[in-house]
């Protein structure tokens, strides 16, 4: 009997890899290029959001939910609002449903060019990164004018929208949509669709058949693009969405054909560009004049949210997936019982960890690329400090002083002096 | 020629061309930024990259063996050689009967020597980005040479003093031929040619090796400091070693001739007006193509040599030949 | 199917479940079922419901630390082609000297990296789990410590350095 020695190579990916945008380990053994096992760890990006929240009341809680990610933020803002506007039987007023929808497809339009742009620099294709996002910046001024920041503008608050949408800015966007559908989207579209590069590279490549889709629960345009046609906001009928004719997209419409590789996923993203255009169009048109938010001061709503008692549950379709969030009340306090999340990457990285085996090493990046992982997302739960005992456990003050030794070495004028200087933060119990 | 001359002449071709080649990545980097709209670095960047990475500390791996460390003078010290035997608008300096193999030998050995080196270095990035880089030197070479020597057999039956040597482009053209046949074939050897530039300078569909990320920089990813600095410089001067050859072969045309200079003001002319040439060659090759095209998989891009361009040169190999016959018989 | 008779089939099989459907004050209100169930026949409800609906999605594990008890409420959705699909939440406990809980890995083999989650940040066991090691945690984390509990195998004073305090740095002279 003849033994045969295998040559496996066991190479991590991550967590500081150049493919990735943030902090994963894939751990991939490999038979020459062929791919034979994929696992996943990760905990790279642990910021203890969930035990943060178990201290603090429903307003702030809504500010820390804005922060877990740059590019769903408001996203994950919306969410939280709905679970605690069902939780509470708040009802919120249909001017600011459709300002929460304006701002939600604009959010998608920007997430979506940027992730077009990463998927073209992981395949090596530079052009497309830097031209896309050069587009981008387009839906970046508006957001601003309109929110005022690029990211993390706090729109949401419970039971409405904080700021309004005036004419100056409905010009605005519509100059930008006539901007996109003549100038930038068949762009994108003769790049994405009909490019050669492209094609034979993302076509037949990181394949994820329609069972396994199903079966690992995919999200988004990662199972659209398999042929999964599920869309949280046509399947929740949420808010005014039923009213601006939604449906999920699939690859059918613009190729014809679903194979569930990644060309797939592209063309998905491409389909709910044009798709978000036409709706806020839609949502523009069809948006009554009223009240913007349920309770004219925050204090009121806390007041309110005090004596509330039950659970909610909030789901969205966010730029990568269904979103959902659970908070539980504590009635007669001000802080909730129970606050969870799950966002769309987790599922969808273990169902891409399951379709790599048998591919090449050179489609990993793009795979990886292609789902949009926003890790900072999934990383959220309780760490805060774990090294106690055998290591040297650095302090604050040690990292304060090798700091501020470093900024001496370059400019003496500068003078501190490390030491923590403060009370409790705001009057909120630790 | 004796011995003195034979060395400054080499020391002076080689700092020129380090220099002129620098000069180039930083030209090339500007107009690529500019197509993609973008501004780009300033022009001399790639000098001051040079010197940065020479003045910083080597890091040597602890898995590496001895030969990490000899891998990029080596490599130097062949690019140097190579540039012995490049036709720069004159004849090569140590130009002999069929020094054309010495040529493509030594293009071969600073890759393999790159190779050598990124096994040497112990880290598994590298080893896949040394399996990538060979596939890819054995399949480039082989369309080349075909064309290559065919053209110097058909240049070797119209009389020169030095049979496959790569100062017979500086006597006779093989555009002055002029039979459609051979006009046909050489143009289709063009092509060809143009091509093996792109994956010799590993840009565009042929930049696998170097995978930044896929496998975060293959090869190179363990050398850091002088032994980087080292190798980039190596590259930068088969690169134009390349496409020196590509300019030998299909534009030799010189203008000393026009002005009527002799001398050393002819040979300095003749050099500036090679290097122009070469620019305008690898802006073609290089630039415009990276621009325009993304990366391909190893699989494809063997495909696509031994499937495509193979037998484009077999083609154009095939029209010279059938002229020659048709010529004589 | 609707979520009345979807509820109504539910509790004709297992008349120990208490169920009601929530519904909420959108333009177009959402109705969401919640069924509350024993742990001996969590199980062969989940069993159940995956035959009513091969296709099921799964969405979360919300685990919870409820004093003397320990929750877990798990999301699906069912039917998801049809316009408003169906919102169901199974909520299971279990007490805190026994924290045990069947695994369903078996039936949705989707749920694997939530279980480990609730595994590794509150310690509920679950029996039969095929891959029992940490997801999120580093692997030097004390062994006995669960994030997310409030007694005291939470996380103690010590561990936090400088939670919440603001920064601020007093200029020198």
């Amino acid at each position: 009997m003849e033994n045969r020695v295998e040559y496996w190579v066991k190479i991590p990916i991550g967590p500081i890899h150049p493919a990735l945008e943030e902090p994963e380990k894939f751990i991939i053994t490999l038979d020459g290029e062929r791919i034979v096992n994929v696992d996943v760890k990760l905990g790279y990006n642990l910021r203890g959001v969930e035990w943060i929240g178990m201290r603090r009341n429903y307003i702030q809680i809504l500010y820390l939910a804005e922060r877990m990610c740059g590019i769903c933020s408001f996203s994950h803002n919306y969410t939280y609002s709905r679970a605690v506007e069902e939780m509470a039987g708040i009802e919120v007023p249909e001017r600011a449903e459709y300002i929460r929808v304006i701002i939600g497809e604009l959010e998608r339009i920007h997430s979506h060019l940027l992730n077009l742009g990463v998927v073209g620099h992981a395949i090596g294709y530079d052009t497309v990164l830097h031209l896309s996002w050069l587009a981008r910046e387009r839906v970046m001024d508006i957001l601003e004018a309109i929110g005022g920041n690029r990211v993390n503008y706090a729109m949401n608050t419970i039971g409405g929208v904080r700021r309004d949408i005036e004419d100056k800015h409905k010009r605005a966007i519509l100059e930008m949509i006539k901007y996109y559908r003549e100038e930038v989207m068949p762009k994108v579209e003769e790049v994405f669709l009909y490019d050669p590069t492209v094609e034979a590279r993302l076509r037949d490549a990181g394949v994820i058949p329609k069972r396994i889709a199903i079966e690992y629960s995919a999200q988004g345009p990662t199972a659209r693009g398999s042929g999964v046609e599920k869309d949280a906001r046509y399947n929740e009928q949420l808010g005014v969405y039923p009213d601006l004719g939604i449906k999920p997209i699939t690859p059918k419409e613009f190729t014809g054909i679903i194979k569930g590789d990644m060309f797939d996923r592209m063309v998905v993203r491409v389909g709910e560009l044009w798709q978000s255009m036409e709706l806020i169009e839609r949502a523009l048109d069809q948006m009554p004049e009223g009240k913007i938010k349920a309770f004219p001061k925050d204090n009121i709503a806390l007041v309110r949210l005090k004596k509330a008692e039950g659970e909610g549950i909030g789901r969205y379709e966010a730029p990568r997936g269904e979103l959902i969030h659970y908070v539980m009340a504590n009635p007669g306090s001000e802080i909730p019982e129970r606050w969870k999340m799950r966002e769309p990457t987790f599922p969808n990285l273990f169902a891409v960890a399951r379709a790599l085996v048998g591919e090449q090493l050179a489609d990993v990046p793009v795979a990886i690329a292609s789902i949009d992982p926003c890790l900072s997302c999934t990383d959220r739960v309780a760490v805060i400090d774990a090294k106690t005992g055998k290591k040297k456990v650095l302090t604050e003050k040690d990292l304060l002083k090798a700091s501020i030794e470093k900024t001496r070495e370059i400019n003496p004028n500068i003078k501190a002096k490390p030491e923590p200087v403060g009370g409790t933060c705001g009057g909120v119990r630790l | 020629m004796n011995i003195a001359y034979l060395t400054l002449g080499l020391i002076a071709i080689y700092l020129y061309v380090s220099f002129v080649s620098l000069i180039w990545e930083g030209v090339d980097r500007k107009l690529v930024a500019r197509m993609q709209r973008r501004i780009g670095p300033p022009v001399l960047q790639p000098i001051y990259d040079f010197l940065k990475l020479v003045s910083k500390e080597s890091i040597i791996p602890r898995d590496a063996n001895k030969f990490f460390e000899i891998a990029p003078v080596l490599a130097l010290a062949s690019s140097i050689a190579l540039l012995a035997y490049t036709p720069l608008g004159f004849e090569p300096l140590l130009a002999t009967k069929g020094d054309v193999i010495v040529f493509i030998y030594l293009l071969a050995l600073i890759a393999f020597v790159r190779v050598m080196g990124a096994v040497s270095s112990g880290s598994p990035y590298a080893q896949i980005g040394a399996q990538r880089e060979i596939i890819m030197l054995a399949s480039r070479e082989v369309p080349m040479m075909l064309g290559l020597f065919a053209i110097l057999w058909r240049l070797s039956k119209l009389g020169v003093e030095k049979p496959f040597s790569l100062g017979t482009f500086y006597q006779y053209n093989i555009w002055e031929i002029g039979t459609p046949l051979t006009v046909f074939g050489t143009f289709v050897l063009f092509i060809v040619f143009l091509l093996w530039l792109a994956s010799e300078i590993e840009v565009g569909y042929f930049n696998i090796p170097e995978a930044e990320t896929e496998v975060a920089e293959g090869p190179m990813a363990e050398y850091s400091g002088r032994h980087l600095a080292l190798f980039k410089l190596s590259s930068a001067l088969k690169e134009f070693a390349s496409a020196s050859l590509v300019v030998a072969i299909f534009f030799p045309w010189g203008i000393s001739g026009y002005l009527g200079l002799t001398g050393i003001g002819a040979v300095v002319l003749d050099l500036l007006f090679h290097t122009l040439k070469v620019f305008i060659v690898l802006f073609v090759s290089m630039s415009v193509f990276r621009a325009i095209t993304g990366r391909l998989r190893i699989t494809q891009a063997v495909g696509m040599f031994w499937g495509r361009i193979l037998p484009m040169s077999f083609i154009g190999v095939l029209l010279i030949v059938i002229d020659v016959l048709g010529v004589i018989a | 199917m609707t979520p009345e008779e979807f509820l109504e089939m539910i509790l004709t099989k297992f008349p120990n479940a208490d169920g009601k459907i929530s519904e909420n004050k959108l333009p177009h209100p959402r109705k969401r079922v919640w069924i509350n169930v024993a742990r001996e026949e969590f199980k062969d409800l989940m069993k159940f419901i995956k035959e009513l609906d091969p296709k099921a999605q799964f969405s979360i594990i919300i685990a919870r630390d409820g004093g003397d008890y320990l929750e877990a409420k798990y999301h699906l959705e069912l039917f998801y082609e049809q316009a408003p699909s169906i919102s169901l939440v199974v909520g299971t406990r279990c007490p805190k000297d026994d924290p045990t809980l069947p695994t369903i890995t078996d039936i949705l083999p989707s749920s694997l990296p939530y279980e480990r989650e609730v595994q590794e940040f509150l310690g509920i066991f679950f029996e039969g789990i095929p891959d029992p090691r940490r997801l999120f945690l580093p692997d030097d984390f004390p062994e006995d410590i669960y994030p997310l509990r409030k007694d005291e195998k939470g996380i103690s004073d010590e561990m936090i350095k400088n939670a919440g305090h603001p920064y601020k740095m007093k200029k020198e002279g």
